[in-house]
């Protein structure tokens, strides 16, 4: 399917000619060559546990921690390391792992305000500022 | 002969200066903290401290994140006979033997083998880099586009045929790799390729946020903090030392392990893990007790521990001898030597002697270092697992954010690590090894130019691949892996067919 994808918006990537290869050779081939080798694991899954032997016990744990994580990402830049990285570290500590607040709130500002100053400070890699001052 | 002590003379007197020494400690260090934390492993590490290093000169750079790459896989072996829990890929082998032998007690002689193995190893690994890399860049200059391509399919059929997954998923994820690769400006033609107009997508797709987002985010979405028992064994500094049979049972283990290690390692793929597979099947086989080998069996811990540091050296020399990686993780140091202006490959020797020459003989004293450090402090390492991993995990995804964030500045590269990270844990809930995708991104650019050039060269002949018999041979040994792999697997078609047959016929 991502071959099929891939094929679907390569349509305006020149091929070229086997003696002056253009941008959309290297993409196409290997787009082919993909669709082979799924086939080829298609043709051969009888050799694979059966899909529904996989297990999706962590799927809800995967997704709180994308979604925590996505808005941190989202606010770095506008919020700050601080602000932003806390947020996350707490997040994670108080909705998905079920810690005290309090605890969590002291470990994420004391973690995060070390690794400001870690990177800022003793790296001199400052980290980003967002809506704080110093 | 006479020149190559010459060179590691040069080497030494770079090495030795205070300041070289601090980050060759720093990097011993962090590696194995990295190696001794589950959940992060020297990819992770090296790349969240790749934008430290933008302060400084090429050599202390590579000196320092080198030194967190063999630094870890000394870590990796804490965790795995203390606590079960591999804290490095590499050091999977090491669970089954190391902590057999904790549980009998002899955790400290365990640890002490490892270290002392890994010892050997490295010293083994770094001796053979400095007689075969110089010679191997001398002939590799004679290499031209068709050479290079060869070269590096090669590689990606070697990886595809000494990886733990099928042959046809390694190259399907190579594939991938390569397609992820060819995002960003064709710098023949000047197109841009699946930018979607985003600026960011122009410069291409980073190996760091892609390696980050595999192999740190992808692991910690895939582990749950219940799952992490933080049951820790401690062992006591008076029983470090072996007794005499554990010392006679570990000399040959050591000494296999060394060689087969720094063998895998110069071939394309994950060596430093396969290297610790292949060696555990190799003692268990050449053992006059094989019943042992998961009982607690000291050459379970020794071979494979051995391997792992041998090969992780080994890895240099297609690095730096042909500037091709072998792995994510040379990839990055790669990486990392270009962006200060030091391209690996056949040059780097007679261009950056200083470099390349105090590379090598850093990891002379990187490795006395880390025997140094891993033994007396291994209580200090010991307190550190016991961090509950709840605690632990927004540690390391905060780190990730940090550390891919700062290449750039680009919160695009932190979007694409999150991506990553989700495909990542798709990848291995569908058991497809993340590894030669990253290894396929950072060969695209080099395999798409040499393979255009060698056709424009070639006015569109594929012939030119088998009239240049450098590049033929390569390609016949790619020829010969493929049939050789097909008929393991025909093989193992018919056995599954006639055991089902024989079953039928029982019944």
């Amino acid at each position: 399917m991502l071959g099929v994808v891939v094929f679907s918006i390569s349509g305006d990537l020149p091929f070229g000619t086997l003696s002056a290869p253009s941008a959309g050779m290297m993409p196409k081939v290997i787009t082919a060559l993909m669709m082979l080798f799924a086939a080829l694991i298609l043709f051969t899954a009888r050799d694979s546990p059966p899909l529904a032997s996989i297990d999706w016990g962590d799927r809800g744990h995967a997704m709180l921690v994308v979604v925590i994580t996505s808005v941190a990402v989202a606010t770095y830049q506008s919020l700050g390391f601080l602000i932003s990285m806390t947020g996350l570290v707490f997040a994670l500590l108080v909705i998905v792992e079920r810690r005290n607040a309090l605890i969590a709130a002291a470990y994420s500002v004391g973690l995060t305000v070390f690794a400001y100053w870690l990177f800022g400070k003793a790296l001199k890699s400052p980290l980003e500022r967002g809506l704080l001052w110093f | 002969m006479v020149e190559t002590f010459q060179s590691l003379a040069l080497g030494f007197s770079v090495a030795l200066q205070p300041s070289m020494l601090w980050y060759a400690f720093l990097g011993c260090l962090v590696g194995t903290l990295v190696g001794v934390l589950p959940g992060i492993g020297p990819l992770a590490g090296i790349s969240i401290l790749l934008p430290i290093t933008y302060g400084l000169d090429a050599t202390r750079a590579i000196i320092m994140l080198a030194g967190i790459y063999y630094g870890s896989q000394y870590g990796g072996s804490t965790t795995s006979i203390l606590l079960r829990i591999p804290g490095e890929a590499s050091s999977v082998m090491t669970c089954i033997d190391g902590n057999a032998m904790a549980k009998k007690g002899r955790a400290g002689a365990a640890l002490c083998i490892a270290a002392v193995g890994s010892f050997i190893a490295g010293t083994f690994g770094v001796l053979m880099l400095t007689v075969v890399a110089p010679p191997l860049a001398l002939f590799a200059l004679g290499f031209g586009p068709p050479e290079y391509t060869a070269l590096l399919v090669l590689g990606l059929i070697f990886l595809a045929y000494m990886s733990t997954s099928s042959l046809v998923r390694t190259l399907l994820m190579a594939a991938f790799g390569l397609l992820l690769g060819t995002i960003g400006i064709d710098v023949m033609t000047g197109h841009f390729r699946y930018s979607f107009n985003i600026a960011e997508l122009g410069d291409g797709i980073g190996i760091v946020p892609v390696a980050v987002g595999l192999f740190g985010v992808g692991e910690i979405l895939a582990t749950p903090s219940h799952q992490v028992t933080g049951e820790v064994i401690r062992p006591k500094l008076r029983e470090l030392w072996p007794n005499r049979a554990e010392w006679r049972a570990s000399g040959w283990p050591i000494a296999r392990g060394s060689v087969l290690g720094f063998l895998i390692g110069i071939i394309p793929g994950s060596a430093h893990i396969i290297s610790s597979f292949m060696s555990y099947a190799l003692e268990k086989r050449v053992s006059k007790h094989p019943e042992e080998f998961g009982q607690g069996a000291v050459a379970g811990v020794a071979g494979p521990e051995s391997a792992n540091n041998a090969a992780s050296t080994g890895a240099f020399v297609p690095m730096l001898a042909l500037g091709i990686p072998t792995g994510p993780v040379t990839a990055v140091l790669m990486a990392a030597l270009l962006i200060h202006g030091v391209p690996p490959g056949p040059t780097l020797v007679n261009d950056h002697p200083d470099v390349f020459w105090g590379f090598v003989a850093s990891m002379y004293v990187g490795n006395l270092m880390l025997l140094a450090l891993n033994l007396p402090l291994v209580g200090i390492f010991v307190n550190l697992l016991r961090i509950p991993y709840a605690y632990l995990y927004p540690l390391i995804i905060m780190f990730c954010v940090i550390g891919v964030y700062e290449v750039n500045h680009s919160v695009v590269d932190v979007w694409i690590m999150l991506i990553m990270g989700v495909v990542g844990y798709g990848l291995k809930k569908f058991a497809f090894d993340p590894a030669p995708l990253v290894l396929g991104l950072v060969i695209a650019p080099i395999f798409e130019m040499s393979l255009r050039q060698a056709l424009i060269m070639s006015d569109g002949a594929w012939m030119i691949f088998l009239q240049r018999p450098v590049a033929a041979v390569l390609l016949a040994i790619s020829a010969g892996l493929l049939v050789l792999s097909a008929a393991t697997y025909m093989a193992r078609r018919r056995d599954w067919r006639a055991k089902l047959a024989a079953e039928a016929g029982e019944k």
